[in-house]
């Protein structure tokens, strides 16, 4: 089972932070430019959810599959977006992404004050504990 | 997501009390406010004065209400036993994990993972090391006047070598 | 090292230090400005900047989603003050529309061992309180406003904070779209 790459979005969409494990597909555009396809599709794939859905959207947009991947989607109510890539046998994935906003971003961010909100985080720390909790996952 | 947490956490009785966290955040932002009053515009060395002294006051009050239900304190050596143990590990979860003095009023208070430096530092890096001292000058201040209120004046500096550990320097200054 | 006598309780003397430092605070502001009318802008503004990031700390450990309605709102904020303070306000005085309430509250750590002096009557010692609940709501799309409507530092019998829906605020869209 494999972990691809993670990204995590502000609310006012600028991309906080990549990171990659397993990516053996490069999109050949730079970063910034990924980011902002990556997030113009999230938000149009939730306003098609919403508009289209025959049920109570409720929930809303939880994760895509194509043949190969699938894009698993979190949205914190405070609108922080993560968005881990994983391959389609990863269980549960929405448990390790709320582990994520939980246990790292809400420790090394939020309880960091030297950590501006709403930049690029840079914070090592964070990046190590990211990198030990999804290598610790049993999907990666 | 995990409901349930917070179903037993409002069935518990007010206790009235702040969560920990509570304090974390408002020392973060009375760190931001001293370095953005206007006497920190200057470039240099940061001036956190009103931070040491905010933590003076507030040491100074925490002794006085602790030490009305203990005992007096035997010495010297007694009463900064009574801080590395006691009152850090009730302040910062943990106590001071070494203590060094040359038993002529110099103390040397080891902390490996200091409460406001352990969600902003790895060991491995650098990172945030020039700042980091901004996040101790209150605590050097709530030393001295924790002293001060049993008597014993001194003074405070802290030194960082990684993150997040940090050694406390307390002289104390005979008369 | 042995003692005898009570071991300290932790949670107690955390609290504690909480209370002692935000009157730190509060009277080193006092010395820094002039005007008290200033320490209560000053003091809801650091409560903003401390809201944004505990709603983030609050959505983590409750794991609530977005509110329903304006009375899920004040649901919402009457168990952060549960989690944070210690205490929960009752929520009254619902304002015919259901865009205005009240929060009424009789102890709150911040002011344990507070008394105000008579040339501080004008300062609103709890104002951080404003500032939290506006950082709080803006980072979940919502507007609110708050103010001190009884105080019981000034000798009134409960201590009430008036929060108004003000507006929604929109998700953020992306360059390009519309």
């Amino acid at each position: 089972m494999t972990v691809h790459n993670l990204y995590i979005f502000s609310r006012n969409c600028t991309l906080l932070y990549y990171a990659e494990w397993n990516r053996l597909n490069k999109s050949g555009m730079t970063k910034e430019e990924e980011a902002k396809l990556m997030y113009g599709m999230l938000f149009s794939i939730k306003s098609f959810i919403n508009k289209i859905s025959p049920l109570d959207p409720k929930d809303g947009f939880l994760h895509y599959k194509t043949s190969k991947y699938t894009l698993n989607y979190l949205e914190t109510p405070s609108g922080l977006k993560f968005v881990l890539n994983t391959d389609n046998s990863a269980q549960n994935v929405r448990g390790l992404l709320q582990q994520l906003y939980s246990q790292i971003y809400v420790e090394y961010v939020i309880k960091n004050p030297l950590c501006q909100l709403n930049e690029p985080i840079q914070s090592e720390l964070f990046k190590n504990k990211l990198d030990e909790l999804v290598k610790s996952s049993p999907y990666f | 997501m995990k409901q349930q947490n917070v179903d037993t956490k409002t069935n518990l009785p007010d206790t009235g009390e702040a969560d920990e966290c509570l304090f974390e955040y408002l020392h973060a932002e009375m760190v931001n406010y001293v370095l953005s009053s206007k006497t920190n515009g200057k470039e240099g060395e940061e001036e956190l004065s009103p931070l040491e002294w905010m933590g003076f006051g507030v040491g100074y009050r925490i002794m006085e209400r602790l030490t009305r239900e203990w005992a007096r304190f035997k010495d010297e050596l007694d009463t900064i036993k009574f801080i590395c143990m006691d009152l850090w590990s009730s302040l910062y979860r943990k106590q001071i994990d070494n203590l060094r003095t040359n038993h002529q009023g110099v103390y040397v208070l080891h902390d490996n993972a200091f409460r406001l430096l352990t969600n902003i530092g790895a060991p491995d890096s650098t990172q945030y090391l020039r700042e980091a001292p901004r996040l101790l000058a209150f605590t050097c201040g709530l030393l001295r006047g924790s002293l001060a209120n049993l008597g014993i004046v001194s003074t405070v500096t802290a030194e960082i070598a990684t993150l997040p550990s940090c050694k406390f320097h307390v002289q104390v200054q005979r008369v | 090292m042995s003692r005898t006598g009570a071991r300290l309780d932790a949670k107690k003397v955390n609290s504690e230090l909480f209370t002692l430092t935000y009157g730190a605070l509060v009277t080193q502001l006092l010395k820094d400005y002039e005007n008290v009318e200033d320490v209560n802008k000053q003091l809801e503004r650091m409560g903003y900047n401390m809201g944004i990031r505990l709603i983030e700390d609050f959505l983590a450990r409750t794991g609530s989603g977005r509110c329903y309605d304006f009375r899920d709102t004040a649901e919402k904020i009457q168990s952060g003050f549960k989690i944070f303070l210690g205490i929960t306000p009752t929520i009254t005085n619902w304002s015919p529309a259901g865009d205005a309430f009240s929060l009424c509250f009789e102890t709150n750590p911040l002011t344990e061992f507070v008394e105000l002096p008579d040339h501080c009557l004008n300062l609103k010692y709890c104002n951080i309180l404003t500032g939290v609940l506006r950082g709080a709501c803006e980072m979940v799309q919502m507007e609110v406003a708050s103010w001190f409507l009884q105080d019981q530092l000034k000798n009134d019998s409960v201590t009430e904070i008036r929060v108004k829906f003000v507006k929604r605020l929109e998700d953020a869209i992306p360059a390009g779209e519309d």
